[in-house]
């Protein structure tokens, strides 16, 4: 007997039992969906952390107070040990580190703004250096950045993000209008192209200005994050030592000493981010893995009762010359079918619910090319895993006895 | 001309917890190409096992059988499928169809494990269903036939492979009268177109259609009357007298 033919039989028998068939298949189905749902968000975020959020350039890492904390013991001991950084840090580093090509500082404070009524919540007032133009650019809508002399001098000049631009300024063009500012008045410049947001926190909440107006503004206590530029990106490492050792040397620690601030590069935001999102995976692959264990055990009690019902057709099969292996093959085909047909709705499934979670949720889910073709060794591997002792058990039955039976 | 059945003290028995039983003790029995033969017998008296291993569903505890010249005693369950599917045609007292498959289907199951070709398969499927005369019914599930159609349908199952045997197993078992005479009729013209036939019943009519008769008791044969010597020609009515009885 050929595939083609016991491929045909099993539709047969499935289509003949479709809604038994069907809820068979539940296990699987919702094993797969959910386990290529998990892949499409995870994958989703992924290419969001890859493209916008670590968004640092080549070459490029921040020193800061705090670097990536991942633990709470991490966190006490960085609160008591690490010294505020200071536009002085900064400016160490722009003299004593050859290999730091550009280096800039910001200052950060939160304030909600007010405009005719409108309102903006939350609004990250960042003040930069204009150095900071070199190293990570804005991506500019309309209007200009900042130039040099506009720190220089305190000139009250503001960059918008595009949500106050939005909220702020419904219906018009808010270059050349004012926006007050803790009491001060700034002159809108220009505001950025729209980011979008990542797990709802909006990337577009936010107004720039020059470094020295928000020391007057918002006073110089705040740690500044310092941003460099390598020369070259090969020299990054090298360009971090260097930095290590001016800061070190500033905060007068001993050769024991951990280091009192923190180090980050687009890199280490995307190793932090991988080392969540695959213990995210793993535990959704555990938590589905055993549901699809589940749905395998489901389609195996199903093909043994099917076996016990069809035992006569099989020994008519036997009687009319079929041999074990013609046996085995038509129930594991069966087993197989019943295994990916169920993957394949699951796969169905998965895409509508990311397409889903894409247009009706923060979270940015994308569906997973290799989802499919895996999603498919899967099911067959379950298939025929669950499906090989009933199959074996039909192709051992004594012909007569089955003939026989009722 | 080889034989087609010839067994030498074929025996079978069965353990039944602690204890043996003898379902059959030694069999001999020669059945000659083109002869048709009714084998009788009570319950429990070893007819349905000497059935079974006639019909190469089970191998004997001892002695030989060849079938069509081929000694199958000793032979494997796979092996047995090949001969099963190659030299003999069942047909079953419940017809035994399978009831998703067509008539055409049904008749094609056997050539499907011989491995012929689809398009063959429909061609000799269809020309064993026109022998029954079942050949506007090709499309019909057997849920949409009687059951003497359905009895045709399997013998045109059992003829479709040309067997060296066509063995049938209490074929009018679960018919009429008038439908039982028209499959003994159909086994008749069979037998007349050349078939070897044995037919296993309990009913003396029936076993009469036959041109001998093998009565089984004990697990022995108890007596072999040849009815007709000389095998059926195309002139004798379907219904033929049962002249020239002979012990």
């Amino acid at each position: 007997m050929n595939l083609g033919e016991s491929t045909r039989l099993a539709l047969e028998s499935i289509w003949a039992n479709r809604l038994r068939s069907f809820l068979t298949l539940l296990g699987v189905i919702i094993g797969i969906a959910a386990i290529i749902a998990t892949a499409a968000v995870i994958n989703g975020l992924n290419r969001y952390v890859a493209e916008k959020l670590s968004n640092l350039g080549s070459g490029v890492f921040t020193v800061q107070r705090f670097g990536i904390i991942t633990n709470r013991q991490q966190f006490i001991d960085a609160i008591r040990k690490n010294r505020r950084l200071e536009p002085a840090d900064g400016r160490a580093i722009r003299e004593r580190c050859p290999l730091a090509e550009e280096v800039a500082w910001e200052a950060h404070a939160t304030r909600d703004l007010v405009r005719r009524g409108a309102e903006v919540r939350d609004v990250d007032i960042g003040g930069v250096t204009s150095g900071i133009l070199e190293i990570e650019p804005y991506d500019v809508e309309a209007g200009r950045v900042f130039t040099p002399s506009d720190d220089e001098h305190g000139v009250p000049v503001a960059f918008l993000g595009y949500d106050v631009v939005d909220r702020l300024f419904p219906a018009v063009d808010p270059i050349g209008k004012e926006l007050r500012i803790d009491g001060l008045d700034f002159k809108v410049i220009g505001y950025a192209q729209k980011k979008g947001s990542f797990l709802g926190f909006s990337q577009d909440n936010f107004v720039k200005i020059p470094f020295s107006l928000h020391r007057k503004l918002f006073g110089s206590r705040q740690s500044v994050n310092i941003s460099v530029k390598a020369s070259t990106e090969d020299s990054m490492t090298e360009a971090m030592d260097e930095v290590r050792a001016v800061l070190r040397a500033r905060h007068h620690l001993r050769p024991a000493d951990p280091d009192d601030f923190g180090m980050v590069t687009a890199e280490g935001i995307n190793d932090l981010w991988r080392n969540m999102s695959q213990t995210i995976f793993a535990v959704a692959l555990f938590v589905v893995g055993i549901s699809l264990v589940v749905g395998g055990i489901v389609i195996m009690n199903i093909m043994l009762v099917s076996v016990i019902e069809r035992t006569r057709e099989i020994g008519v099969r036997k009687a009319v010359g079929a041999r074990q292996r013609d046996i085995v093959e038509q129930f594991l085909i069966e087993a197989v079918l019943l295994s990916c047909i169920g993957g394949a709705i699951g796969i169905g499934l998965a895409w509508g619910l990311s397409a889903l979670l894409a247009s009706q949720t923060p979270l940015p889910a994308e569906f997973p090319i290799w989802a499919p073709p895996v999603a498919f060794v899967v099911c067959t591997a379950i298939g025929v895993f669950f499906g090989i002792s009933p199959a074996r058990r039909a192709a051992r039955l004594d012909p007569i006895e089955a003939l026989r039976s009722d | 001309m080889t034989d087609v059945i010839r067994t030498e003290a074929l025996t079978r028995s069965f353990e039944m917890g602690s204890t043996t039983v003898q379902a059959l003790r030694g069999v001999d029995l020669v059945i000659g190409r083109n002869e048709y033969v009714a084998i009788m017998g009570p319950s429990g008296s070893g007819k349905s096992t000497l059935m079974n291993l006639i019909g190469c569903l089970d191998t004997p505890t001892s002695g030989e059988y060849w079938l069509n010249g081929n000694p199958v005693a000793q032979l494997g369950e796979d092996e047995l499928a090949r001969i099963r599917n190659r030299e003999i045609g069942f047909v079953f007292q419940t017809f035994n169809l399978l009831a998703r498959a067509t008539a055409l289907r049904n008749v094609e199951l056997p050539l499907i494990y011989g491995g012929i070709t689809p398009a063959e398969r429909r061609e000799l499927a269809a020309d064993a269903l026109r022998q029954v005369d079942l050949e506007d019914r090709m499309d019909h599930r057997p849920n949409q036939l009687s059951g003497g159609q359905r009895q045709r349908v399997s013998i045109a199952r059992a003829l479709v492979t040309k067997p060296a045997l066509v063995l049938a197993d209490e074929p009018t078992g679960n018919l009429d009268s008038k439908t039982s005479m028209e499959i003994m009729g159909l086994f008749d013209r069979l037998h007349r177109q050349g078939n070897t036939l044995v037919v296993v019943t309990h009913e003396r009519d029936i076993a009469e259609h036959a041109q001998r008769i093998v009565t089984i008791k004990d697990g022995r044969i108890e007596s072999d009357e040849v009815l007709r010597s000389a095998p059926a020609s195309e002139s004798v009515a379907e219904s033929a007298p049962r002249a020239l009885e002979a012990e």
